[in-house]
């Protein structure tokens, strides 16, 4: 008997001279969520640490004698002295299908009440976007389900469109739309069955937005049927600013998912004004050298490393980027939108005198533009919406100088009365976007002069009206124009005659 | 007191004259802390701490505190001095320290890299890990 527990403590005595090596340091002070560390002497940049309690920090200012450390959680138990241990990885959040239908924090954490994630896969939070050989052009379109946007600012897959406005102008309605749009677009393509369709999957990164107003926007998504398509990242007004700033790569980690898995993806950084703040924070206590409106050199580099993780991948899968930025008094020429201008692929402006109008959504034409869409637009819509930029940038030119003078001739009263009705055609009420075979026949209708006849405050009450007509007994030719993407004879026949019996019936009330 | 870039800079260069051929001298030290007494420069107090940070620090790299539950023998201090001494290419010197939260087991200190092999230390991997 004694031989067998002799063998059982040689077996104990082996296991316990197995020594761990641990790299660690001491806090010397907490203040503002970022702690400064003694020691940590192998500690990597970026790497998480871990601190007493079960926090995390993430090491960010590496100096010569201390390490500054920015606390991703309760900051109120840590003490000056508590020992901090490095953890040799990367701050990694849960990614995959998993998440689909789940709201996270900036960590991948589930928030919702709605128990763990099952997710097996991890990806690092911060990593190099995809370099030049593996990106393939933009040609593929997404369709946002706004016409104004779709028919003449296109947004293609793997493009980084910024949408960019004075507070309360729509422009989280916009990237809702969208969203719910790519949900209604799945459940059609999943139920077809056709082999190529490639659905969108989104993720809405909510940057130091009010709690209220998260929760209706999942209410709205919930509504919609569209959560089941999207994950929701979280960084509330309420989460300290380290998550806040990390929030937006958490999002990011998680599209590259799916654009690494051969799918398509949309994500939407609402918004980007709160991020960059959120790290001017964060540097300023880090005591990082500050530069213009206090915000730290490498601002640029934050959003343009970012951004350029939104790709299209040669063989793979997508990521398109809608990055919000909120501008104060309309000023498009200050610091940081001045930045994520210059690093995406065109804009969206919206404006609040056109929202105040009542033009919803107050996309302003002349200043909003896509650089890399037009590529990626469907031949439908540019037979029947490549004008209309130009006739609508007309209209806002004669409408000008129209405002002085009575007399006008025949062909400039032509011109205004037609540049009015495109007006009034894009006004969209909101969580209602529109397929793009309803787009294309609205569009249709108008540039065969159907809206003409119609006084212009009736021509939303005609739309509606014709895309009714439309979806309630022309359900086989909407089939076809989604199908065929182009204006053929035979569907054009089949337009003319649905609009001639919408004609006859519509009666404006 | 926060230190300003002339101070730091000022304690670092204390420092360096601190060192004979890398190693903390007692005596560089002792002549240090007699130009401070002598001369006085601004934010002595805050000069001093970072030197003494500086020297403490530096101290460690070349100390292996040991710390223990139960005793230890003068033959595995030894043995400790030997290892960490080829382990890092200068001569480290193990002293003891006794530590009954450690329950079971070793735990060496040295600079800010930890050699833990304890049953607390085990015992707390487990709980981290259910």
């Amino acid at each position: 008997m004694s031989t067998v527990i002799a063998q059982i403590e040689q077996q104990i005595a082996k296991l316990s001279s197995k020594a761990v090596k641990k790299n660690t340091g001491t806090i010397r002070s907490v203040a503002d969520g970022v702690a400064k560390l003694d020691g940590l002497s192998d500690v990597m940049y970026n790497e998480m640490v871990q601190f007493p309690g079960g926090a995390i920090g993430i090491a960010l200012n590496l100096e010569e004698d201390e390490v500054g450390c920015v606390v991703l959680g309760d900051v109120s138990s840590l003490k000056e002295g508590d020992e901090v241990q490095t953890t040799g990885k990367l701050l990694s959040v849960p990614v995959g299908r998993a998440l689909l239908g789940r709201v996270v924090d900036a960590l991948g954490r589930p928030v919702d009440g709605k128990g763990p994630i099952d997710s097996k896969e991890f990806y690092p939070v911060e990593k190099i976007a995809p370099g030049i050989m593996v990106r393939k052009s933009v040609n593929q379109p997404l369709f946002t389900g706004i016409m104004a946007i779709d028919s003449m600012i296109p947004i293609g897959r793997g493009q980084r469109e910024l949408i960019i406005g004075d507070r309360g102008t729509g422009k989280t309605t916009i990237c809702i739309d969208t969203i719910i749009n790519q949900a209604r677009i799945n459940k059609v393509g999943l139920a077809s069955g056709n082999k190529d369709f490639r659905p969108v999957y989104s993720i809405y990164v909510a940057v130091g937005q009010k709690q209220s107003n998260v929760v209706r926007t999942i209410s709205a998504l919930e509504a919609a049927g569209a959560l089941e398509y999207t994950v929701i990242v979280s960084a509330t007004a309420a989460d300290n600013p380290a998550n806040q700033y990390l929030a937006p790569f958490s999002g990011a980690a998680i599209g590259e998912w799916f654009m690494e898995n051969g799918m398509d993806a949309l994500i939407v950084y609402d918004d980007l004004s709160k991020h960059a703040v959120a790290y001017r924070q964060i540097s300023l206590i880090l005591k990082r050298p500050s530069g213009r409106e206090a915000y730290p050199g490498d601002v640029f580099y934050l959003h343009s490393r970012l951004l350029e993780r939104a790709a299209r991948l040669d063989g793979k899968g997508s990521l398109t980027a809608l990055p919000v930025i909120e501008t104060q008094a309309g000023d498009v020429s200050a610091y940081i939108p001045t930045n994520v201008i210059s690093i995406t692929d065109g804009q969206i402006f919206l404006e609040t005198d056109l929202f105040n109008q009542g033009i919803r959504p107050a996309v302003s034409v002349g200043l909003s533009v896509s650089r890399v869409g037009s590529s990626a637009q469907i031949k439908v819509t540019k037979q029947v919406g490549g004008k209309l930029k130009g006739e609508l940038a007309q209209f806002r030119e004669l409408a000008a100088f129209a405002q002085f003078g009575s007399d006008l001739d025949a062909k400039t009263k032509a011109q205004l009365e037609r540049g009015a009705r495109i007006v009034e055609l894009f006004k969209q009420p909101q969580l209602n976007p529109l397929s793009i075979e309803v787009q294309a026949s609205i569009l249709w209708a108008l540039q065969k002069n159907y809206f003409d006849a119609i006084e212009v405050k009736n021509v939303v009450a005609a739309a509606s009206a014709w895309k009714d007509y439309l979806t309630s007994r022309k359900d086989a030719l909407l089939a076809k124009i989604r199908n065929e993407a182009k204006l053929s004879d035979e569907i054009e026949a089949g337009l003319k005659a649905a609009a001639d019996e919408w004609k006859a019936t519509f009666v404006a009330k | 007191m926060r230190a300003d870039k002339k101070t730091k800079a000022l304690a670092k260069q204390l420092f360096k004259l601190s060192l004979v051929n890398g190693v903390v001298s007692p005596e560089q030290v002792a002549g240090v802390l007699g130009y401070v007494e002598k001369n006085v420069p601004r934010h002595a107090l805050a000069l001093l701490q970072l030197y003494q940070r500086a020297i403490a620090t530096e101290l460690a790299k070349s100390n292996a505190v040991v710390e223990h539950a139960g005793p230890i023998g003068d033959g595995t201090l030894r043995s400790i001095e030997a290892a960490m001494t080829k382990k890092y290419s200068r001569p480290v010197a193990a002293t003891a320290k006794p530590n009954p939260k450690l329950l079971a087991g070793l735990r060496v200190r040295i600079g800010s890299d930890v050699y833990e092999s304890t049953v607390a230390g085990q015992l707390a991997a487990l709980s981290s890990a259910v």
